[in-house]
């Protein structure tokens, strides 16, 4: 008698599930992904109102008024009372004059020495963020590290909305 | 005579190929997703500044807020005044008032000082200053001290 011989049962392993979970974390993924560049931060020194209160004698070191235009672009920069001007070398003149207010970089004065921002309700953020970036100091040839010029920066007092 | 009739070709994918294809973009994605960046709201046009370099440390506690403008697809704004981007909701600068003083409560309920927290400020370029001026104000009316003014590096 011929006995017929059984097939042997598969060995290969069902890959279905894996697949499904794979495409569902694929999913996932690129459903999450936000595109952004690296950012970075500007920290402000903003003591509450009444910590504020004993300092108010005391002049800030460095004063840098921001005046708006109209259209809220910039219609001057001012380091104290001298006029910086408005155009794109405006905040690199503003960073140099720092580095010659503060003698050298990464000094003591560095540490000590206080910027305050004093700008017009409607001049657009941009323009604060070049300031306090001027004022806080430049990269290293390298572009690796920062160098510092000043580290206690503060807005001034918040002024009226014209338009309010 | 009996005819052995020849093996039936196998129907079956191979499908190895697919799936190293798969675990390479998984991996790709899983390298770029950062999750820290779930609080950034894509709406908001950071200003730019080649100092702007991403901290070197992790604020413990923070508190990310993005203020910007609805715009339309031309990137004309819908409206003059910016808003408070929440997840589902715009908020004007004055009424986010009432979710610091919730957030303050939040941190407090967990022991957290909020002299220890940090506000980071993701404003719009655009945004006028005294709007951001004002946020503060009302932060530090919510007992918050420490904020940060997040910028961008410029793209080369």
């Amino acid at each position: 008698m011929k006995i017929k011989q059984q097939e042997p049962a598969s060995l290969q392993q069902q890959t279905t599930p894996l697949i499904d979970v794979t495409f569902q974390l694929l999913t996932f993924f690129m459903f999450t992904l936000k595109i952004v560049g690296p950012e970075g931060d500007f920290n402000i020194n903003m003591p509450p109102p009444g910590a504020g209160a004993a300092k108010s004698e005391v002049l800030p070191d460095i004063k840098v008024r921001l005046v708006a235009a109209a259209d809220g672009g910039l219609a001057s920069l001012r380091l104290g009372e001298r006029q910086l001007g408005n155009g794109p070398g405006a905040f690199q003149t503003l960073n140099n004059e720092i580095l010659k207010l503060i003698g050298r970089e990464n000094s003591a004065r560095s540490k000590e020495i206080e910027v305050e921002i004093d700008a017009d309700y409607q001049l657009n953020f941009d323009f604060v963020v070049k300031a306090i970036g001027a004022c806080t100091g430049r990269m290293s040839p390298d572009g690796k590290t920062i160098i510092r010029y000043v580290e206690k920066i503060k807005f001034a007092p918040p002024k009226q909305n014209p338009d309010a | 005579m009996k005819f052995k009739s020849p093996p039936m070709p196998s129907a079956e994918m191979d499908m190895t190929p697919m799936m190293d294809l798969t675990f390479q973009l998984i991996s790709f994605f899983m390298m770029v997703t950062n999750f820290d960046q779930t609080q950034v709201d894509e709406r908001v046009r950071l200003p730019t500044d080649a100092l702007a370099k991403p901290p070197e440390m992790k604020i413990e506690h923070e508190l990310v807020v993005n203020i910007g403008f609805k715009r339309a697809k031309d990137g004309s704004r819908l409206d003059p005044l910016p808003f408070v981007f929440l997840p589902g909701e715009e908020l004007r600068v004055p009424d986010y008032k009432q979710r610091l003083l919730q957030e303050a409560r939040i941190y407090q309920a967990k022991s957290v000082k909020l002299a220890d927290v940090t506000i980071v400020v993701r404003a719009d370029a655009d945004v006028p200053t005294g709007q951001v001026q004002e946020f503060i104000k009302l932060s530090q009316d919510a007992k918050f001290e420490k904020f940060a003014l997040r910028a961008q590096q410029p793209t080369e």
